[in-house]
């Protein structure tokens, strides 16, 4: 049979620790293979280990075969000539992936041109119209700092397809992405099967692998639970590991009890703010009340972070007012930020960086160990450095970091966009039960409705500002 | 290019400022020490002037009432403040000559070897630092971190003699010292480019490290560039930022080091005339001199901070 991927008792290991495995399974020309699994489950490991970039430090037994060629055996530098020809990759961490000092135009072109060997200017055209196709006209020129995470995922997504290699690798492909974006996304990758290529996706939605059809591994810490027709195993699962898996799912969260008011914390009148010279939106009239638990959407790209920074007063706004209650002190407000990794200092211990805010702050420490053990987190973890943990043992650190300054208001900027359905509904679930403990008010940015819907007690949706003249 | 020119022009109101704060210190102190040291200063002004042979305490007291040396202190500072309000430096006290013609010559020739010094660190620093940096912890790079912490710790004179022994008197490649021509470059210039260098290749080495172990550096291979062309389009530039502003830092031991080299390579240069003037109390040339030192120290951080801006496309966006 004519297969493109083909893996066959595939196992990674770390020294004598196996991580992943044994899997097999293989994929034709034209069909889908869905990976789904909470997060440190080692989905990636897969992708990683059929691309040939596994860290030094890992071992991968087992064979895998590229168009028919068994590929683990070959030198790096002829797997490194599979890439972005034979095998397309779409990165985790778009944002991270992308150069900070090249524009997004310049990153997307170079693959057309080197890649794909096309001449400068079929380069620059074939870019110019990418960018139409994905709605990114406007963004050509940005650095990505300045380019919201959907746009972010779709300038990678550009430049990774551009020599239109038959197989793809989408690794959370749509980690932090709108609804609206999110579906646009689906719809992209569901075209790689239909025009004959190949396509190998990981994720943690259920939503995508249904939209996304073929077959399906379920992974649970390294091992196999579950495998067969997508389709099947989520409307029939087998495994109760992959039933958790879909309850995790915030379309099937219970609606949570409403919080009980108290005084008004935070008044924001008639703000407007701008990025640079972008304005962003304006007239945006809150009042927040003692133990609220808030929700803000909106289509990427629109400002919610820009928002979020302005209300904690991070962010002079362009006209308009916010007030804060007087009894609150000047850490009052405290953020929580998107990408856990970038808000802890590399290579520190947890527990320096804990102890330092507890100590600055003058929090006993038992409290903060206590913070953790409701939050889930183990003492022992706080030994490592922020790297050595996974993304959602971090945000939940980091969100006794911000309850160790003791704020009235936590400012949670898509805190679970990068969590894993299971983890991401703990979390939300520990923030919830804390908000109502502490009496502390949330505003949480989310791009997913169902969340807003079934976590908060008050939703704001944001529409863009008309087009400014200036 | 709007928002460009406005930080531009930032960085260069920001530095003219640094400019005139390191223009009255350095005046300030420069006259305090030249005060505060030990000896007759009208009596070895006249010997400069004279020779020591030809001079007597008639011609000391002469020179003392001619360049008011007796005046009390406090009226001699505010005179010399006065003429630097002016951008007057005054005259060399032993020649006569206007300080500014002495130093416009002598800054030519310390300009030429301070871009030496940095052309030659580069030389050495760019090319060992990107080969230690792709190959970390290799057995190259271990000897040229012992290497580096070697010659780091070697004081640029004894360094600049044992290069005028090896390549002037023994393999006779370069002239000992002096300045005829563009050949009597190489040795001082090499002496202060090595220590340079010394730490320089390891901040390229971590830079470089440090860009080939990121997020995007691996995407820019599995999107499909070759390690050439991921090195040459992403890798350096990002890496070139932390070094440049490390070059800017080093410029201090540069000036420190000017001084030191040139005096052992009887360099023509600024550094060569500050010790000279220090030695003959010719306070005019040594404030003069030390003035100079100061704001070439501002104008080539001027330099760094443009430089960056060049490399670093988020200084000058939005």
């Amino acid at each position: 049979m004519n297969t493109s991927i083909q893996v066959k008792a595939l196992s990674v290991f770390a020294g004598k620790e196996c991580l992943l495995g044994p899997v097999s399974f293989q994929v034709a020309p034209g069909g889908t293979l869905v990976i789904m699994g909470e997060t440190g489950a080692g989905k990636s490991l897969i992708a990683q280990a059929i691309l040939g970039t596994l860290p030094a430090a890992l071992r991968a037994e087992g064979d895998i075969y590229i168009n028919g060629n068994r590929v683990d055996q070959l030198p790096q530098v002829e797997r490194a000539k599979l890439w972005g020809r034979d095998i397309a990759t779409l990165p985790q961490e778009p944002w991270r992936a992308l150069d900070p000092l090249m524009r997004s135009f310049g990153q997307v072109q170079e693959a057309h041109r080197f890649v794909a060997r096309r001449s400068p200017d079929e380069a620059h055209q074939a870019t110019q119209s990418a960018f139409q196709t994905l709605s990114l006209t406007g963004a050509e020129q940005r650095l990505p700092g300045a380019l919201s995470g959907g746009m972010a995922q779709r300038v990678a997504f550009a430049a990774a397809t551009a020599a239109k290699a038959p197989i793809l690798l989408a690794d959370e492909p749509t980690k932090g992405l709108d609804a609206e974006r999110h579906s646009k996304v689906i719809d992209l990758l569901a075209e790689v099967p239909q025009a004959g290529g190949t396509l190998l996706a990981i994720t943690h939605e259920a939503t995508v692998a249904r939209r996304l059809g073929g077959v399906m591994l379920v992974l649970r810490e390294g091992t196999l639970v579950e495998q067969g027709p997508t389709a099947k195993v989520l409307n029939a699962p087998t495994d109760s590991y992959t039933q958790s898996l879909l309850d995790a799912d915030p379309q099937n969260w219970p609606v949570s009890a409403p919080a009980s008011l108290g005084e008004t914390v935070l008044t924001v009148k008639n703000l407007a703010v701008a990025r640079g010279n972008r304005k962003l939106f304006q007239e945006f009239n809150l009042e927040l009340r003692e133990g609220e638990k808030l929700a803000l959407t909106g289509p990427s790209g629109i400002g919610k972070t820009t928002l979020l920074d302005a209300l904690a007063g991070l962010l002079k706004p362009q006209s308009g007012t916010v007030l804060r209650d007087p009894s609150l002190s000047r850490h009052g407000i405290q953020k929580l930020y998107q990408d856990p990794p970038a808000a802890f200092p590399d290579r520190i211990s947890l527990s320096r960086t804990l102890k330092d805010v507890a100590r600055l702050h003058r929090t006993d420490w038992n409290e903060v160990l206590h913070h953790l053990e409701q939050l889930g987190i183990s003492p022992a973890l706080l030994n490592r450095r922020p790297d050595e943990v996974s993304g959602g043992e971090l945000q939940r650190i980091s969100i006794a970091r911000a309850l160790t300054v003791k704020p009235k208001i936590l400012l949670a900027d898509e805190p679970t966009s990068r969590l894993d359905p299971i983890t991401q509904r703990e979390t939300l679930a520990m923030l919830a039960g804390i908000a109502a403990k502490t009496r502390i008010s949330i505003v949480l940015v989310t791009h997913d409705q169902n969340i807003a819907q079934k976590w908060a007690d008050r939703t704001i949706s944001l529409v863009a500002a008309p087009a400014s003249t200036e | 290019m709007a928002h460009y020119f406005k930080s531009v022009l930032t960085v260069l109101a920001a530095r003219g400022l640094q400019a005139i704060i390191v223009s009255v210190i350095v005046g300030i102190v420069s006259f305090a020490m030249m005060q505060a040291l030990p000896g007759d200063a009208a009596f070895r002004i006249a010997a400069g002037r004279y020779g020591y042979d030809m001079m007597d305490a008639a011609a000391a007291e002469a020179v003392r009432l001619e360049l008011g040396l007796d005046a009390p202190w406090f009226v001699q500072l505010w005179g010399w403040l006065g003429q630097l309000a002016q951008f007057d430096l005054g005259n060399s006290l032993v020649y006569g000559t206007p300080v500014v013609d002495e130093i416009a010559t002598q800054l030519g020739y310390s300009l030429l070897l301070a871009g030496g010094a940095v052309a030659a660190s580069l030389m050495i620093a760019l090319p060992v630092g990107i080969a230690t940096g792709l190959n970390p912890n290799s057995l190259l790079d271990r000897i040229c971190m012992g290497l580096s912490i070697f010659l780091r710790a070697v004081p640029a004179f004894a360094l600049g003699v044992v290069l005028v022994l090896i390549f002037a008197v023994q393999l006779k490649l370069f002239p000992v010292a002096g300045f005829r021509g563009i050949e009597n470059l190489i040795l001082p210039s090499f002496t202060l480019g090595i220590g340079l260098a010394a730490v320089s290749n390891r901040v390229v080495r971590d830079a470089v490290v440090d860009a080939m172990n990121s997020d995007w550096q691996l995407f820019a291979r599995t999107k499909g560039l070759s390690a050439r062309l991921t090195l040459t389009r992403h890798v350096l530039r990002n890496a070139a930022l932390p070094v440049v502003t490390y070059v800017g830092v080093q410029l201090a031991y540069l000036i420190e080091g000017v001084v030191i080299v040139e005096t052992v390579f009887a360099w023509p240069g600024i550094g060569h005339a500050l010790v000279h003037a220090i030695f003959g109390r010719d306070i005019a040339m040594v404030q003069g001199t030390a003035l100079t030192l100061g704001l070439l120290y501002v104008a080539l951080n001027l330099c760094v901070d443009l430089a960056c801006r060049g490399i670093d496309p988020r200084e000058r966006a939005l």
